[in-house]
């Protein structure tokens, strides 16, 4: 009998739970949980999932609580593509974070775009913001990680302070590294940069010498690896190996104490693009993030993430695309064309990443000045010199 | 001068394709099917490497013999658990009963060794030492020594111990075989642990080079099955030639010809081989 009361009331509750569920504002988050980029999505999880509760803790949307809906895209943009179907029609979700990957980022443009709900990417490439043609709509899509080309900026205005001007560029043959190679070939008249070699690998290669003993023999006065995952390391151990002297510049997907781990003492001078994030001591007091980042690392830290992953250049982002949707929020309410126009005119935003400043034209929002330049010392990251 | 370096590159990473390659025709000689789970194994003996020279300290060495024997017994258990109560002699059940435990085995990997990506130690410390004009890795060295003494190994147990001939007897003659008796389930558990010891020695010895993930595997498997079929899907020394072919060409081609297109031209080369002789590069 007692058994029968307590399935009854399970059932009850069950029953009961979308009564309270109304009082929320639901919001779609999907990751790469497993698959290829697994080691990204589960940390950017975690992520979101703090900044809910800290939103939450501080009286959510104007007194409104805040529900993160979280599922796992595998890397795979069909199975990306039917959660969002899912998030908009089933669980009617406000707006959307993620995915991971631009692949699967691009598939998902046109499901948000008809479903008419906003979503804040987390993914590295650009295609996902770009508007009309081969790229589809992206009229309800921004993103908060830094646009390539930003990086690429980034890193030319520092080889031209250097006058590091003969460069030899080394680019995965992914999405990741064509977009980069894209950008820095169309970039470079502009820095006076000259590429002397231009070579490419695979993004899960185990060995590059062939290519780097093509890049020595063209004499740069500098390299730069546009790849993320462990093929930086790689090329670094590479380079060591083969006992070239050139200076090594990577990408602005590799700032992680894992390409440190990963390389050892070859990693040591590497100098790459980064978000302050990783080098947030080093900041002085005048820079309005700096509190920011600090509040930010204090609670990863306290959570205990930092352990399994420790935190990189990417770690903000997820925080970043959730304060972009609920601080348009706070002002607009939930009605998707009001929160998509809120969103893209967000001005001023203070965030882990940069100071956001969206336009229409700008779905990212994010400027030159939100990277530094960092180089690692002694096992390390610290500001380059 | 960077021609030897090249060759270097492409030998090291042909010792490892010719080690799964072995794994693959090993499977295939006594069971007749191509064992998917090879790639798991890949992966499994870099996992093994480093919980046991990382996690429990032990010096490298002990760490590589864990790896070939832990890899060895997990690809014993999946003949034993995962493909023997089937009870079927169907090639594509088996085959796909592979692919299946693949992916079971690969989402266990990633439960208990996480997802994130891992350094490895070498056997020798990382210092390149000068070889005819080529800066090389002790660990490259070691691939070769090690994949040479492998082969070695193979040909004394295939020739000279019982197991070994009561499983070349199978492979001729899976029914002859049967009918003087020799034990069918026992030259496969053999097969499956031969071909989980030279996958496992194969993840052992390129993570250190790699690193290591849940994944590391699934590629350098495909190249390990590539490897197989130019030398003639099945043949041993076919694997060793077609292994050290393949490895050859993509380092060659990334150098002089386009690293943007080194992967197709290894491919290529395989497609051209099989036209030019549908049975591999060494004669069976």
């Amino acid at each position: 009998m007692a058994k029968r009361v307590v399935w009854l009331l399970m059932f009850f509750c069950l029953g009961a739970a979308p009564a309270f569920a109304e009082d929320v504002i639901k919001i779609g988050a999907f990751f790469d949980l497993s698959g290829r980029a697994a080691f990204i999505g589960t940390p950017t999880k975690l992520v979101a999932e703090m900044v809910v509760d800290a939103i939450n803790a501080a009286g959510g949307v104007n007194g409104t609580p805040v529900e993160l809906v979280v599922a796992d895209t595998e890397g795979d943009p069909a199975k990306a593509a039917s959660i969002a179907t899912k998030f908009i029609y089933k669980d009617k979700v406000a707006a959307i974070v993620g995915p991971t990957l631009t692949d699967t980022g691009m598939n998902v443009k046109k499901i948000v775009h008809t479903g008419r709900t906003p979503i804040v990417m987390t993914v590295g490439g650009d295609p996902v913001i770009m508007d009309g043609g081969k790229f589809g709509p992206a009229h309800w899509v921004f993103k908060s990680p830094q646009r390539s080309s930003t990086a690429v900026e980034r890193l030319f205005t520092y080889l031209k302070d250097k006058g590091l001007t003969r460069v030899a560029l080394l680019t995965a043959d992914d999405g990741f590294g064509k977009d980069g190679l894209r950008w820095m070939e169309a970039l470079a008249p502009r820095f006076g940069i000259e590429f002397v070699a231009k070579e490419a690998f695979g993004a899960r290669d185990t060995d590059v010498t062939a290519q780097l003993v093509s890049i020595k023999n063209a004499n740069p006065q500098a390299l730069v690896v546009w790849t993320i995952g462990p093929a930086g390391a790689i090329v670094a151990k590479n380079r060591q190996q083969l006992g070239m002297t050139i200076p090594l510049f990577q990408s602005h997907g590799l700032p992680d104490p894992k390409y440190i781990e990963l390389a050892g003492p070859a990693s040591e001078g590497t100098r790459m693009p980064a978000t302050k994030l990783l080098v947030v001591d080093e900041l002085p007091d005048s820079d309005p993030q700096k509190s920011v980042i600090q509040e930010f690392v204090r609670r990863y830290t306290e959570r205990g993430y930092a352990k399994q992953f420790p935190i990189n250049t990417h770690s903000g982002y997820a925080w970043d695309a959730i304060m972009l949707i609920v601080k348009a929020m706070e002002r607009v309410g939930t009605d998707p064309e009001a929160l998509r126009s809120a969103i893209e005119t967000t001005k001023g935003y203070v965030g882990v990443s940069g100071v956001y400043n969206l336009s229409p034209e700008d779905h990212n929002g994010l400027g030159v000045d939100s990277m530094v330049m960092v180089e690692v010392k002694d096992g390390r990251f610290v500001l380059a010199q | 001068m960077d021609f030897m370096q090249f060759v270097w590159a492409g030998l090291g990473n042909g010792a490892i394709y010719a080690l799964i390659a072995l794994g693959f025709c090993v499977v295939h000689g006594a069971m007749g099917i191509v064992n998917f789970v090879q790639v798991d194994l890949v992966t499994l003996g870099g996992m093994f490497l480093y919980s046991a020279s990382v996690l429990a300290g032990l010096p490298v060495p002990v760490g590589l013999l864990a790896a070939v024997v832990g890899t060895a017994l997990v690809a014993m258990l999946v003949e034993r658990l995962g493909l023997r109560p089937a009870r079927t002699d169907h090639p594509l059940v088996l085959v796909f009963l592979t692919v299946g435990i693949s992916i079971v085995l690969r989402g266990a990997i990633q439960m208990v060794w996480g997802k994130n990506r891992m350094a490895v130690p070498p056997i020798a410390e990382d210092v390149p030492v000068r070889l005819w004009g080529a800066m090389v890795l002790p660990q490259t060295l070691w691939m070769m020594v090690l994949t040479v003494a492998a082969i070695g190994g193979l040909v004394w147990f295939f020739r000279g111990t019982n197991l070994g001939l009561a499983m070349r007897a199978v492979a001729s003659n899976p029914r002859a075989a049967a009918v003087v008796g020799i034990p069918a389930g026992r030259v496969r558990m053999a097969a499956f642990a031969v071909a989980g010891a030279c996958g496992g020695l194969a993840g052992a010895l390129v993570t250190p080079v790699t690193t290591l993930s849940a994944d590391v595997g699934v590629l350098l498997g495909l190249k390990g099955f590539a490897a197989a079929i130019l030398g003639g899907f099945g043949s041993f020394p076919g694997a060793v030639a077609g292994g050290v072919l393949l490895g050859l060409v993509e380092s060659l081609a990334a150098a002089y010809v386009s690293s943007a297109y080194k992967d197709a031209l290894a491919f290529v080369v395989l497609v051209l081989v099989l036209c030019w002789r549908p049975s591999g590069i060494v004669r069976q």
